[in-house]
């Protein structure tokens, strides 16, 4: 076995060994998922050696000047502000969902006028507008880390595969009953999952567009859905009050998540697979174990729904956003609840971390969204401009730009 | 309200009724649909989108959908087709002008495959302005009464005042639960 190379990985942070052996080039990573900036580094770079045959005394030096560079990476200044840099309103109906690809110099928006559209986020140009669906295009993803090609799901019942560079339509998806509301690529891009209102999901294969299988078991909606970080499981989260465990490869399912007594809202795997989340109509939200299928713990604290819920990039915390107009910042292992995010006058919709967990921004029909911070839950700024409610928000790789998604159909970038 | 809630009311429960209320720009509709909910009417903006409000109706749950009139919008009407259970068609009887252009909309609208046979209700609205037509005037010149693929009515009102509004949602209950 011989090393090649390094690779970084910062969010969330790890270090990728690239290798030779008998020939043939591989790669294995090192998680440092609890990498702070107060981490003691020589502490750190110690057991690495001592674990890791692959880096031997004389690599210290390097890989001490790699987690330097990733403790530098997860340190996001509180005090820097974001300023709206455009308004983009090419866009003639309420927006729906947004989402930027890995590298942040392009971001999708997807439409009530059947559209999904491709912007430059450095220059706020409309690059492409992929036009061919015959409905409100609801559910919109790139295929990170890669980000050549984005994936709609619409209420016209079908999912379009489409080159992000050229806008050229691979495939159309057809077999769903009814409307597409939620969708995603595993990580490795290569499967296609989609959600559906007639109660069930399909696996598609993104290269031919040939359906694999259809996930059947929920007995309502489908509205969320989640692969873990190595594409062999997916979890769908059903208004049936359950979500629901796959197996991707043989298209079974595994468990069934019981116990909310309302719809599921939307549900996550955290980075590392063991465990996922879910949110409820009932206002509470769970946490499971994946391999039991056991709930490991119900969070509590909301006085009404949860609309929306999000683990942080390494999977430590979590957060729920609720029509109660607050949000709450969970520690995952023990569940306690770490901040409470007041100030929306409104329900708030979605909410996600930055990549260094730092921050939270939250969503509001108050036509506002609020950046936070996720330790003291103080408000840091407040993103005032929209005329209507913001259904969707999404903060950049690198956390230093965020986008907001409207009814008043347009969308805004911010940056620092 | 948040696209999770766009996505329930997709859905709906046996005492639920979707009505779907579409016209000309300027008809009114968003203004008979706050009137309807009891809201302040005063600063009533063009629809650039769509407004959703729920409104309780001898027990029964109609959720309303005032989609925007304007004419470059107007091709998307169809996105809200599915599920509906009553039309409500907003007519501005002052605008004599614009009555040929309304007559166009509303027989697209009638062969509609996905809303053949879905009770039609005309409100022919601003009937407090002075030179607003009457309810058998917008009759004959629209040629409702060659509608009969569906129940329909036509019921004169005022949406700034009010006036014929509940009269209108008492039909359109009635017929909704007929078919």
């Amino acid at each position: 076995m011989k090393l090649k190379r390094f690779l970084l990985r910062y969010y969330p942070p790890g270090i990728i060994l690239e290798y030779e052996t008998n020939a043939e080039l591989k790669q294995k990573t090192i998680d440092l998922l609890d990498l702070t900036v107060e981490t003691d580094v020589e502490v750190l770079l110690n057991r690495i050696v001592r674990q890791e045959p692959l880096i031997t005394e004389s690599k210290r030096p390097h890989v001490r000047k790699l987690l330097y560079k990733l403790i530098e990476k997860q340190d996001c200044q509180e005090s820097q502000q974001f300023y709206l840099f455009k308004i983009l309103r090419a866009h003639i109906l309420p927006l729906t969902n947004c989402a930027f690809n890995k590298n942040g110099d392009k971001f999708i928006t997807g439409s009530y006028d059947r559209t999904c559209k491709v912007w430059n986020t450095l220059t706020g140009e409309e690059l492409l507008t992929l036009e061919g669906h015959k409905n409100v295009v609801y559910a919109i993803a790139f295929n990170n880390p890669y980000g050549d090609k984005v994936i709609t799901g619409s209420f016209d019942k079908t999912c379009k595969v489409w080159n992000s560079e050229t806008g050229e339509l691979y495939h159309t998806l057809r077999g769903h009953a009814t409307e597409i509301v939620c969708l995603s690529f595993n990580p490795q891009g290569s499967i296609i999952s989609t959600g559906s209102m007639d109660n069930t999901a399909k696996l598609w294969d993104t290269e031919t567009g040939v359906e694999l299988c259809t996930l059947i078991g929920h007995t309502a909606e489908i509205v969320s859905l989640s692969f873990n970080q190595t594409g062999d499981k997916l979890i769908t989260g059903s208004f049936d009050h359950t979500t629901k465990l796959w197996d991707v490869r043989s298209g079974r399912c595994i468990h069934t998540f019981q116990g909310h007594r309302g719809e599921i809202s939307s549900c996550q795997f955290d980075w590392e697979g063991g465990k996922c989340i879910t949110g409820s109509i009932d206002r509470t939200c769970k946490l499971w174990d994946v391999k039991s299928g056991q709930c490991i713990n119900t969070l509590r604290g909301h006085s009404d729904e949860i609309l929306d819920v999000s683990f942080n990039a390494t999977g430590s915390r979590l957060v729920t956003a609720s029509a109660d107009g607050t949000a709450r910042v969970y520690n995952t292992m023990t569940g306690a609840c770490v901040s409470i995010l007041v100030g929306h006058e409104g329900e708030i919709s979605k909410v996600c971390f930055n990549p260094q967990g730092t921050k939270i921004i939250t969503a509001s029909s108050d036509k506002t969204c609020h950046i936070w911070s996720s330790d003291t839950g103080e408000c840091l700024q407040i993103l005032e401009g929209h005329i209507d409610e913001i259904f969707s928000c999404a903060f950049n790789y690198e956390g230093d730009t965020i986008i907001t998604g409207s009814k008043d159909n347009t969308c805004r970038i911010w940056k620092c | 309200m948040g696209l999770l809630t766009l996505l329930r009311k997709l859905k709906k429960s046996e005492k639920e009724f979707r009505i779907l209320v579409l016209g000309l720009d300027n008809a009114g509709k968003t203004t008979a649909l706050k009137k309807l909910a009891d809201e302040d009417i005063t600063h009533t903006m063009p629809t650039q989108g769509f407004n959703i409000k729920s409104v309780i109706h001898e027990g029964f749950k109609l959720n309303v959908w005032d989609i925007g009139g304007q004419k470059t919008i107007r091709p998307y009407w169809r996105n809200y087709f599915d599920q509906t259970d009553a039309l409500v068609f907003v007519i501005d009887c002052s605008d004599h002008r614009r009555m040929d252009e309304t007559g166009v909309e509303l027989n697209q609208l009638l062969d509609e495959e996905k809303l053949a046979g879905v009770p039609l209700l005309i409100f022919a609205n601003k009937q407090d302005l002075m030179n607003a037509m009457g309810p058998d005037e917008v009759t004959e010149v629209l040629g409702l009464t060659n509608i009969r693929d569906r129940a329909w009515h036509i019921q004169p009102c005022s949406a700034k005042t009010g006036e014929g509004l509940q009269g209108g949602m008492e039909w359109l209950v009635k017929n909704i639960n007929k078919s």
